[in-house]
Parts: structure tokens; sequence; C-alpha cells
């Protein structure tokens, strides 16, 4: 079978990002020896359009018929050096890859270990690729609905766009209204225009939209199925209970934040004097229009302290990336409200890298506020006034731009405390199946270049349930989300993966093992021919029937014995 | 030469083969023993792979899954945690030492947990020397 094989080989260097570790051309002239192989080469930059042209060009002039690419994870790159292949003619499953950057230039040092290592992984590869048998891909009806969980500020501006384009929208809201934590803001930064305003022309569009259909006070209960054909069970749990079935293609998740409870931090005082307030209790002051002490007194002096719970190891070690910008809109919204009330903002560093940011910054300096810089490891000490000081509270800041210890007086101190994941991002990740990063925020399909997607097909994330995030930069991501839906949704049919279990009906006994055991209920059990069958639209390829077989009469396409054997094999040699 | 353990790993495509990724991404650094194989889920992963591995000449095998509750398949990985100490049982019959054959969760988010699995790995099996069964095996050879 291997003598009349024809199999390309391409070691990516990726310009120093492999190559610095590994001897690229080594891997290339080993895997040249190899059974089967017809050329192999290493090339700069496999993925480039001179690399991929350079695979195809091969395929076409020495009839190669298998290709291995050595490089990336295939996480990254296997979709496109699938769709190179075809391109040239190949099935798309005659590839493999190795991963020799992940998962060896980039976690090894030793050039020589990491050369061997990434050669191995590559005669693997190759291996595997001489037993890949071309498989069909299938195709699905998608469903153009969609599902948004979470009615804030990203959601809402992700249904908007699908409902325009003239989809079904189902948003679901946990609260009774629209809005999610922007309603509880009063003033924006940078520009001091008004939440209240902004909202009510989203979700005025929202309610009186035709396609959408807007579900107040309801939680997803469960979600079953997959990319294309989902179906969502709704409960409506205030006032009027319900219980509703929905079926949609894919799935936005924008279920937001929640802030920092500041009790867990003690040296603040929060909760014990009764002055210190978090930035959420000063919204609302700002809402109701009246700022002042918790004795209904006009403070003569606010203080507002940085990084509560953010940028501390303790507590959350990231920066929650909008609370620099809010305190500095406290100080103009302070001055607005009480003239002639000393702010003082005290502060680890200033972050601010947004547009129309660092003008605000030059801005809230001019209106008079004094800053106080302190050290990460140094928090400022709060404690109660004296009846002499003239003041309620005594703030003592090492000041690290003079060196010198300051206090500094303050009736009301604001702590702007960080944004953290929310109590059930837990259920809500398992609810649809993605991942969730060591801080609890859910994960992306990839940092960079996938920031909307998740590692689930047809589910998608936006807003500040990925990382904290500003308003501008959760309505991006919740309109990028939007038009991923909708191309996909241009394209009426989902091609998905070829990859599914099959039962070899002469060598099952019947004894419904796997019944049990698939998760979707892929396999029947046919009573006339006392066999198993896997209804390949339902499988999703986990391969645990596989496994599980003790007649070995299950077969994994593209993941069967044989196929892993070889890899083995081809690891081991 | 000092002895270097060769440990074949078989991680679930979903978690942890996007933590060994992560690993990556993040540089971290860890001994250059392990060769991955990519299964779609731990569930997929036959005991006759590891098996096989260890004939093969693999000093140890590390399997890996998403964390319980965790898995892509929902359940797959309950069906591995049931299966392991059957075939653990197996290899105590056939003399094989515990430490060889290993079943860790990693999920695609924990790339310094993959990579302190593998150190730690990599450490044990240098301590406990090369797999009996490439001995048996050669043995084995001979005698034929």
């Amino acid at each position: 079978m291997d003598g009349e094989m024809k199999i390309g080989v391409y070691v990516c260097n990726c310009g120093t990002n492999i190559a610095k570790v590994v001897d690229c051309d080594a891997v290339a002239e080993a895997a040249a020896q190899l059974p089967g192989v017809a050329v192999a080469r290493s090339y700069k930059y496999m993925c480039s359009n001179p690399g991929q042209e350079m695979i195809i060009q091969d395929i076409r002039d020495l009839d190669l018929d298998r290709v291995v690419v050595a490089a990336c994870s295939p996480r990254m790159h296997e979709p496109t050096f699938r769709k190179a292949i075809q391109q040239a003619g190949l099935n798309p499953y005659l590839l493999e890859m190795a991963n020799i950057r992940e998962q060896c230039s980039w976690v090894h040092s030793d050039p020589v270990m990491a050369t061997q290592k990434a050669t191995a992984l590559t005669r693997a590869a190759v291996y595997r690729v001489a037993r890949h048998q071309p498989l069909e891909q299938r195709s699905v009806d998608l469903c153009p609905d969609t599902l948004v969980i979470g009615g804030g500020i990203a959601g809402m501006s992700a249904a908007l766009d699908l409902a325009d384009a003239g989809y079904k929208v189902y948003l679901v809201e946990r609260e009774d209204h629209l809005g999610g934590n922007v309603a509880r803001v009063d003033l924006l930064a940078p520009y001091l225009d008004s939440a209240r305003d902004l909202l009510t022309e989203r979700i005025t569009r929202v309610m009186e939209h035709q396609n959408i259909d807007v579900l107040l006070g309801a939680e997803v209960e469960s979600l079953e199925g997959f990319v294309g054909n989902f179906t969502a069970t709704v409960r409506g749990q205030n006032g009027s209970p319900f219980r509703r079935s929905v079926e949609v293609g894919n799935v936005i998740v924008a279920t937001g934040y929640k802030e920092f409870d500041a009790s867990r931090i003690t040296y603040y005082g929060y909760g014990k004097l009764p002055n210190v307030i978090t930035s959420f209790e000063f919204e609302k002051m700002l809402r109701q229009g009246r700022v002042q002490t918790k004795e209904g007194r006009l403070p003569r002096y606010v203080a507002i302290i940085h990084c509560v719970g953010s940028r501390n190891p303790e507590y959350h070690t990231y920066c929650s990336r909008v609370c620099c910008m809010t305190a500095l809109k406290y100080a103009h919204e302070v001055k607005a409200a009480v003239p002639g009330c000393y702010v003082s903002d005290v502060y680890i560093d200033m972050h601010a890298f947004g547009k129309g940011h660092e003008d605000f910054y030059r801005r809230s300096a001019e209106v008079k506020t004094l800053f106080l810089m302190y050290a990460k490891n140094d928090h400022p000490v709060i404690r109660k006034a004296g009846p002499n000081d003239g003041c309620e509270m005594l703030i003592e800041v090492n000041e690290c731009l003079s060196g010198e210890t300051i206090e500094i007086p303050a009736d009301l101190v604001i702590l702007m405390v960080g944004m953290e994941p929310r109590e059930d991002s837990e259920q809500v990740a398992h609810l649809v199946n993605i991942s969730r990063d060591k801080d609890g925020w859910f994960i992306e399909s990839h940092p960079k270049l996938d920031p909307v997607a998740t590692t689930t097909d047809g589910i998608y994330i936006a807003g500040a349930c990925q990382f904290p995030k500003d308003i501008p930069d959760s309505v991006a991501q919740a309109r990028a989300a939007a038009a991923r839906i909708l191309a996909r949704i241009a394209r009426g049919k989902l091609e998905i993966d070829a990859v599914f279990a099959e039962v070899d009906e002469d060598r099952c006994s019947g004894c419904r093992v796997c019944n049990e055991l698939c998760p979707y209920s892929a396999i029947e059990f046919d009573e006339e021919k006392r066999r198993s069958h896997v209804i390949s639209a339902l499988c999703k390829a986990c391969g645990a029937c596989v496994a599980a077989c003790p007649s070995g009469a299950i077969t994994a396409r593209h993941f069967t014995d044989d196929q892993i054997f070889a890899e083995i094999e081809g690891v081991l040699a | 030469m000092s002895y270097e353990p060769t440990i074949v790993g078989f991680l679930c495509n979903w978690c942890s083969y996007s933590g060994a990724d992560l690993a990556g991404t993040s540089r971290i650094q860890y001994p250059p023993n392990i060769r991955i194989i990519r299964v779609m889920c731990s569930a997929r992963v036959d005991p006759t792979f590891v098996l096989k591995a260890l004939r093969d000449g693999a000093d140890g095998v590390l399997v890996c899954g998403c964390h319980p509750g965790d898995c892509h398949y929902s359940e797959g990985n309950y069906k591995t945690m049931r299966r392991f100490p059957l075939l653990k049982k197996l290899l105590a019959d056939y003399g094989i030492e515990d430490e060889r054959v290993r079943l860790e969760w990693v999920s695609a988010s924990e790339g310094q947990r993959f990579a302190d699995i593998v150190s730690d790995m990599t450490e044990k099996l240098r301590a406990l020397g090369p797999s009996p069964v490439k001995a048996d095996l050669a043995h084995d050879a001979v005698e034929r």
C-alpha cells in the first residue's frame, strides 16, 4: 500500500516561531526518508498564500494523494489546509497536521530534543495520514432563529442586528427589565452623555421589534442539540410562571458581570464606616440627583479610591478596564452636583487607553482634581476623623510621586469596585457547554483571531461575560457575533464534520452495551436484526462507544484504531 | 547517557489538547519527553491504546480529559473515570508500576497545570527507570 502512496510533507518555520528552536530542514529531511513520502519541504510560512500555493502546486505536479503539514496546532489552521488541498482536488480528510509549535517549539528550549520531538510528531502524522480515508462532508439545514441570553447593552445590540436582517431572535433576560448593568449608571465617560438616553433608544427598538421575542423574568433552563439545531427550554419565574421550548440555530451568551463585593476588603471600612460607598452606590445617588453623606449633608471632600478588588493577588489580578475613566467621570459629576467640593483621586496607574480617554484625563485634571498615586502593595488607610478635624474621615496615602505620606480629608469615599464573573457563570458555562478561564470568564475560540466564537460551534460570547469591557467594546463584540451568525444563515446549509461512528453489523453481537453509553441516544437497536446501528446525524463522534464495544464492531471515522495505532507507532519509532 | 523516558499523551480535543496549546501560547516550558496524540474525547481512549503504547516502547502513558462535569460530550470523562481503574488493575497484574499510567483532568485554561503534570510525570519516570515491558520484549525476542 505504501509503495503506491504519494505523501507531501510540509514543515512550517512560522517565521522564527518554530525555526528558532526546531531545525525544520532536518525534520523535512527525516520525513523525506519515510515510506510513501514523495516530497518534504521546509518553508517560512505554510499558511501564507505562497505556502498554500506550494502545496496545491505539488499536489498537481507530483500527483500527491495525501498531505502532512507540521506547523501550529490543528485547532488553528486545520481548516485552512483542508481547504487548500480541497482546492487541488484532494478530499479534505487526506490531511494530517503535526503540532510542532504550541506543543513543541513554544514549550521546549533545547534544540536537539525539540527537533527530535518534532521529527517524531511529523513521523506519526505521516504514518497516520497513510491510513486516512476520504470522507464525505455532511450538510444539515440550519435554523435561522437565534437565542440571545442576557438583555444588557451587548445582548440587545446583537439582537437588533439579527432582527433587522429579518431573522427571529429570542432575547431572554432574567430581570423584569432590559438594560443590564448600564441601567445602573448615570452619565458615561468620556463624553458625559446619559446612559439612560442610550438605553432608552435600544430598549424601545427591541421591545417594538416584530422579530424579537423578549422573554423577561426568564432563564434558559436547558440547551440540547448542536449548531444549526438547538432546542432551548426557557422558564419564566416572576409573576406568571411559564415554560417554553424554542428552536434556534445559534446562541449568543451576553450575561455580563457583577461588581466586586467591597466587604471582602476590610481595610477600607466598607460596611462599617457609613460614608464609604461603592461606585455603584454612588451611581444610584447620581441618578437620584442627591450627592450627600449618610447624614444628609453635602460633602465638602470626596475621595475616590481606584482598583478595589482589582490588580491585587488576593482578589483579582486583572484590571477591570472601566473604573479609571468612571472615576474621572465622578470628579466631573461631583463638581457639577456640589460646586466647591474638593475631589481627591487615589490611584495606582491611570489607565486611559480608549478613544477620547487621554483627553478626558487632561480635562479632569483641569477641574482641579487632586491626583494621588499609591503603590500596588501599599493601599491607603481610612480612619474616622476626630471632632476637630472638620471632616468625616481621614485617608493616609503613601504618595508615590512626591514620596511623602499625605493625609487627606473625606466626607464621602467612593470605592471603585472592579468587575467579576457572575455567581452563576459556572452553571451558564455548563448549560451551553463552553469553558471558563482561571478567573471564571468565558473563553473565546482564539484570543486574537476569534474573540467572538467559543470552542463549541454555534455558541458565541459578547460583552463583559468574556472579560471586563466598556460599552463600545461590548457593542462591537455583540455586533460581531451577530454578523458571524448572519454569515452562517446566508449560506443556508451547514457543513458539518464528516466524522462519526459506524457499526459493522457483521461483527456486532447485539449486546447493546453501546446503546446506553451514547450521550446523544444516537445508537438504535434493530430488534429484528438483533444488531445496533448508529444514526449518523445524531452522532457527535466522541468515540465512547468505539472504545467500549467488546466485539470491536464500531469504527470512529477519522479516529479509527488503525489510525491511532499508526500514530502511536510513529511517535515511538 | 542518562535515561530519558518517553511519554505518550492521549488528550481530549476540547479541554486538554486546548490546555496543552495554551501552555504553548503562554510559553510555559516543560520537558520534551511527551508526545501528544489527539482524541476527540478521553472516552475514546481504548485500553488497547495504552497497552499498545507500552508495548511499542513508551515508558509512561498520560490520559487527559475535561474535568468531571465539563465534558464536551456531557459525560465521556465519567466513562473514562470508571474504565481507568480496571485498566490499572490489569497493568498491575502485568507488573507495570502504578506511576507509569496516569489519568488527569486538564481544562482549556489550565496550561500551567498541564505543564506541571508533564514535569512531575517526567521526573517520576526518570526516577523509576525504563519500562519493564521493553526489557521483557527484548528477552522474549532472544528466547524466540
